[in-house]
């Protein structure tokens, strides 16, 4: 089978994880990564692509995607924003933050991107509760407290 | 020069200087630095000196508490799994989701080979060949630190093949996880290590004897495991940190009202009061009103003089301190809180995945006035039932903030129902 998704380098890093852990379904999780981090969505292409260069079944896959959130949700956008909204970022004043994002990127938080640069989720506590209210974009994670529409932008500005 | 994604200061202060040693400025500590700053010294002192059983003991008489959530005694962890014939494995759960918790990082960001240090003696004390470090999927730069750091320790013979020169050989792998805090209790925890889905397993067996792929297993947090070097180091000494029992040092994250929210580091014996001193005191001048802490339950003003420790009516737990001001509301906190768990219970126990959402429900209720007296009552019916019917720790503790609210802070819940929130945060339209 031709891999349209899984790249040469996507299908080498799995080839070391495979190698690497003693179980082949270790694999599956740490793949999803790669694929995630390269196109930022799971979709039913990928899954079916892993599916069968890991010889996995494909409802297993499929399982796995489901359950773990990075995985499960439908994002349609190059660039993930990640708004924290529990309880220090909530004190904090996440919510301002959040309409700050909606405003600049004209999109709305949890739902499929528009245009497709940016898709903004509203997510549990991401660890950096003393930079509150924290957001990640992409691998990037980033302190929102005092943060103005100006310094955003210019953030933002970063993700094409 | 190595690249990790964006990381930005997070503030940490120490009064004795020991798990966060070389870890207070942003920047990862690497393996010359380590060394010549006494890094390995505890391991080269442990392969040399000491044999498994030593370690064992010494662990043991520490009195190390595991700082992952439930305080289980360290060295009787190990015992258990000891009395099961190898293979055996260690796992470091790194998998930090505790709302308001953010210690780990610290030292996996910053001084990631007192982890891997604390991993290898560790596995020399158990036994084992083989570790495993389960990262949250949110710590992507940690996750590159770590896979780094690992890699220059086997360079150096610090992990691997015969680890400096004696026949005892260990390594670590790191895996990551994808957003499930239930991931983070450590039988769902192995469950996802091994590729599946994370849903808790039934206990007994417990991991100790049917763990990962069916073997004994010790699973210990990242700042448990970190105390190991330092337990090596200090031995006897280290019962002079801190107070009888609850020895050694402990990582305190504080987050919310104060003006210095970080992680700081202190011993067990320090009262919340003088921790959120340490943090700076309450911002802008405010009214201290509650914390959330512990496996996140709520205290109030009369709790300040409590010791941060593991006894019956200390804090235990994580370490984790959310502090609340006069202008926060507790039900609009409770509120985050329960959507929290009703968002992470993963759905196996029926009174867990549907008492955690009948509870969000009826708080929302305290929000938008529509409340009776009956409510408060069905709330305490619901959390004194949903931990009945629940397998796991998330199910046990669903409901520990609303119970402890509706004790410290019952006012509140009368106040809303009359339409009146004293914070001033709810009934507003915006
Ligand atoms: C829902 C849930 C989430 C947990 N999350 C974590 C976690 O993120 N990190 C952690 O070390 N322990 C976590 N624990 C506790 C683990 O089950 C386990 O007790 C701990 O890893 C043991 O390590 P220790 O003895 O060193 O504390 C969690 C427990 C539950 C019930
Ligand atoms: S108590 Fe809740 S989170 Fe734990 S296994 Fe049951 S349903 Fe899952
Ligand atoms: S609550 Fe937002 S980062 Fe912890």
């Amino acid at each position: 089978m031709e891999f349209i998704y899984l790249t040469e380098e996507i299908k080498q890093q799995i080839d070391r994880y495979v190698e690497k852990f003693p179980l082949k379904d270790q694999a599956i999780i740490q793949s999803l990564h790669l694929i995630y981090s390269k196109y930022r969505d799971i979709e039913d292409v990928h899954m079916k692509e892993l599916s069968e260069y890991l010889q996995v079944p494909l409802n297993v896959i499929e399982g796995i995607v489901s359950f773990y959130d990075m995985f499960r949700v439908k994002r349609g956008a190059r660039h993930h924003i990640r708004v924290c909204k529990n309880l220090p970022c909530h004190i904090m004043g996440c919510k301002n933050l959040l309409k700050m994002f909606e405003k600049l990127t004209g999109e709305k938080a949890n739902q499929y991107s528009k245009n497709g640069r940016f898709y903004i989720e509203t997510v549990e506590c991401i660890g950096s509760c003393s930079i509150a209210p924290a957001f990640m974009i992409d691998d990037d994670l980033y302190e929102g407290l005092n943060i103005t529409e100006e310094k955003l932008n210019e953030i933002l500005s970063k993700y094409t | 020069m190595r690249y990790y994604p964006n990381i930005p200061d997070l503030n940490v202060n120490s009064s004795i200087n020991l798990l966060l040693r070389r870890a207070k400025e942003n920047r990862t500590v690497e393996i010359e630095e380590y060394i010549t700053t006494g890094g390995y010294s505890a391991l080269k002192k442990a392969l040399t000196k000491f044999t498994p059983e030593d370690i064992v003991v010494l662990v043991e008489e520490s009195t190390l508490r595991g700082r992952g959530g439930a305080g289980f005694p360290t060295g009787r962890k190990w015992r258990f799994a000891l009395s099961n014939p190898p293979p055996r494995y260690l796992i470091c759960n790194a998998d930090e989701s505790e709302p308001g918790t953010f210690k780990d990082r610290i030292i996996i960001e910053r001084d990631p080979h007192l982890l891997i240090e604390g991993m290898a003696i560790a596995g020399y004390a158990l036994g084992a060949e083989l570790g495993f470090i389960y990262i949250r999927g949110e710590y992507p730069a940690g996750a590159k630190i770590l896979e780094d750091a690992i890699e220059d320790a086997r360079k150096k013979g610090y992990l691997g093949k015969n680890i400096l020169g004696t026949d005892f050989s260990f390594d670590i792998l790191v895996y990551r996880g994808a957003g499930a805090y239930i991931c983070g209790e450590e039988t769902a925890l192995i469950e996802s290590l091994e590729g599946k889905r994370g849903h808790p397993r039934l206990r007994p067996p417990y991991p100790a004897n049917y763990g990962l792929f069916g073997k004994p297993t010790v699973v210990n947090n990242v700042e448990t495991l970190s105390n190991i070097p330092i337990i090596v180091t200090y031995e006897s000494y280290y019962m002079n940190i801190g107070s009888s029992g609850y020895y050694g040092p402990k990582l305190f994250p504080i987050s919310g009202k104060v003006n210095k929210p970080g992680v700081y580091e202190a011993t067990m014996d320090i009262t919340l009061r003088d921790l959120i001193d340490m943090a700076g005191g309450i911002r802008d001048g405010k009214k201290f009103k509650a914390v959330f802490a512990g496996a996140l339950g709520v205290y109030s003003e009369r709790d300040l003089d409590t010791p941060m420790d593991y006894s019956p009516k200390g804090f235990g737990g994580t370490g984790t301190t959310i502090v609340l001001a006069e202008d926060d509301c507790i039900i609009d906190s409770l509120i985050v809180i329960a959507e929290f768990f009703e968002h992470e219970s993963c759905g196996k126990c029926t009174p867990c995945r549907v008492g955690t959402y009948e509870q969000l429900n009826i708080l929302r209720k305290f929000q938008n006035g529509t409340a009776t007296e009956e409510d408060i009552k069905l709330l305490e019916h619901l959390g004194r039932n949903i931990p009945v019917g629940s397998i796991c720790g998330l199910g046990y503790s669903a409901s520990n903030a609303i119970m402890d609210a509706l004790k410290k802070f019952r006012d509140e819940f009368y106040e809303h129902i009359n339409g009146n929130c004293p914070a001033g945060v709810c009934f507003k339209n915006d």
